[in-house]
């Protein structure tokens, strides 16, 4: 129960910027159109890869893209944003970057 | 060029030929010139001047023929110009075409239209051996379970996972069992980006295990004891489950919402020992589909996910279930889950799950029930000694604790390890020991395992 409670006082910790090594390109980032003025308000959205890492970490280690073709990769996401509760937009993303690194 | 000079030679020969007879006659003889010499010398003058004027002819006609060769040639040179441009420019598509091969063609991804069906097969497999004490060790299949997908367009899935095991047959008898259960099975669709309906057979979200406890996601070998006691794993009905996003930054809102059968009893009567918490399906052993008891279940679970960066996060979440459980309707059975999960890295993992439930009986009244389970695993790449063997090692450990409410407890502490061969085919070993005031329960015992997720 002790743990628990130390669990939760992580909670507040909020989030950190993810490192810029793991930029794919994939990414959806900020708006090429957006007014200059406003991009520096724009916060970095993720990419596939830094959910990709997100998501499949909280249950099991990461699969290498290339053990999977691109079809076989869609049904598995299709199948993983199902089981891990991962938004549509967010499972797009990892989509895209598996596909992009498949094995065909 | 040669007909040119051979025309020219021509033309000069009458010419030539006229002067040589003018200086061969002498100048005294030329009043002595008969008619019949000059008519000779007239006629031949004649032939010579009409071999000139054919020659002239000829050599026109020699001059129009040379001028169309020329020109030919002039046609031929252009054509073999061109026809040189078209090697070059041949030449040089085969060689940009060469290289184009050469270079790995872009990955795109799979478009849309031509992979709209699909068929897949997950899972994963274990094999054990097992010594408790007092007990022979022995190897056992402990479950072999694919999970077939099948993906019907961008938005249904259709998705079944089983459980195959084997046992000796009863003492005396030869022979063994293969037993072939069905874990889940559903149909999902993908409503939109942030809500899904499924229904089935459904892995219920009462807490994350039943969920995320297939054989290499586990790092030990056997589930928790108070999710195996006191959480059904799975129910017949319906379910809309999701996620909203909060911000930009990865953290999740999770909600899942459920309806099912629920609880049974297993003999019909509403006595503490016929609590069936899996039995339910809608189809009775008589053939009549039914509900055992009058009214469905209901539960959910809501919880978030705060990512801090890749690999760094926290989950926590709540859950409950409400139902009858016996066939008159006259006792609830209720549940309720707290879970949480942490990840520190790719190397440390801590995570644990608080169950209490409550159900009402005719023999026993009131039953309060409770357990709960906190694991913690660390691969020791974390220490960064560059030694691959050690590299590919996790210490894991665990405690269980199980109140069943009828007088039994239970405490549980695992040690062991997990050496990874791959990221999916895990060697597991673990020993457990074991504190029950149920004189039955071994004290100790030895778990190795091979897990491989497919």
């Amino acid at each position: 129960m002790s743990a628990l409670v130390l669990l939760g006082v992580a909670v507040p910790l909020g989030y950190a910027e993810p490192p810029a090594d793991t930029s794919p390109s994939n990414s959806v980032a900020g708006n090429p159109g957006a007014p200059a003025a406003g991009q520096a308000a724009v916060k970095k959205q993720l990419t596939g890869a830094e959910l990709y890492s997100i998501h499949c970490n909280r249950c099991h280690a990461e699969r290498y893209p290339t053990e999977r073709t691109g079809a076989q990769w869609k049904t598995i996401m299709l199948h993983m944003q199902v089981r891990a509760n991962i938004p549509g937009q967010q499972a797009r993303l990892i989509l895209q970057y598996l596909q992009e690194n498949s094995g065909r | 060029m040669n007909k040119t000079m051979k025309t020219g030679c021509w033309m000069l020969a009458p010419g030539i030929t006229v002067g040589t007879l003018l200086l061969a006659l002498p100048p005294t003889a030329t009043a002595e010139v008969s008619d019949a010499d000059f008519n000779a010398l007239k006629e031949t003058v004649q032939k010579l001047s009409e071999q000139v004027q054919s020659l002239t002819q000829t050599n026109q006609i020699v001059k129009q023929m040379h001028e169309q060769d020329l020109q030919q040639l002039k046609e031929l040179q252009a054509k073999l110009a061109q026809t040189q441009q078209t090697a070059t420019d041949a030449e040089q598509k085969s060689e940009a075409a060469a290289q184009a091969q050469a270079q790995p063609m872009p990955r795109v991804p799979i478009d849309e239209a031509t992979v709209n069906h699909n068929f897949q097969m997950l899972g994963d497999a274990e094999f054990q051996y097992a010594n408790v004490d007092h007990q022979n060790g022995a190897f056992l299949l402990a479950d072999f379970a694919p999970i077939f997908l099948y993906r019907g367009g961008d938005n249904i899935l259709f998705e079944a996972g089983f459980d195959t095991t084997i046992a000796n047959n009863a003492p005396n008898s030869s022979g063994y069992t293969t037993t072939f259960n069905l874990s889940f099975a559903q149909l999902d669709y993908v409503m939109n980006d942030y809500m899904t309906l499924c229904a089935g057979d459904l892995l219920l979200p009462l807490g994350t295990y039943s969920e995320r406890g297939a054989g290499w996601l586990n790092k030990i070998p056997d589930d928790p004891l108070a999710v195996d006691a006191l959480l059904p794993g799975s129910g017949v009905g319906a379910e809309l489950r999701g996620a909203v996003p909060m911000g930009d930054a990865g953290k999740l809102f999770n909600y899942s919402v459920f309806c099912v059968n629920g609880p049974g009893s297993a003999d019909g009567t509403g006595n503490a020992g016929a609590l069936d918490l899996g039995g339910n399906v809608g189809v009775r052993s008589d053939g009549v589909t039914a509900n055992l008891h009058n009214n469905p279940a209901g539960g959910g679970r809501l919880a978030v996910f705060i990512p801090f960066k890749p690999r760094y996060d926290l989950e926590l979440g709540v859950s409950a279930a409400v139902s009858e459980w016996d066939n008159a309707g006259s006792h609830l059975w209720t549940a309720g889950v707290l879970d949480a999960a942490l990840h520190l890295g790719p190397n440390l993992e801590v995570k644990g799950e608080y169950i209490a439930s409550r159900f009402g009986s005719d023999d026993l009244g009131t039953i309060n029930q409770n357990g709960w389970f906190v694991q913690l695993g660390y691969k020791l790449a974390g220490l960064n000694l560059e030694l691959p063997a050690i590299n590919n090692l996790e210490l894991v450990g665990r405690y269980d604790a199980l109140r069943d409410g009828l007088g039994t407890t239970t405490d549980q502490y695992t040690i062991g390890c997990v050496y990874y061969v791959t990221t999916a085919l895990l060697l597991e070993g673990d020993y457990e020991f074991i504190n029950s005031s149920d004189p039955t329960q071994p004290s100790n015992q030895l778990i190795l395992q091979i897990s491989y997720g497919f």
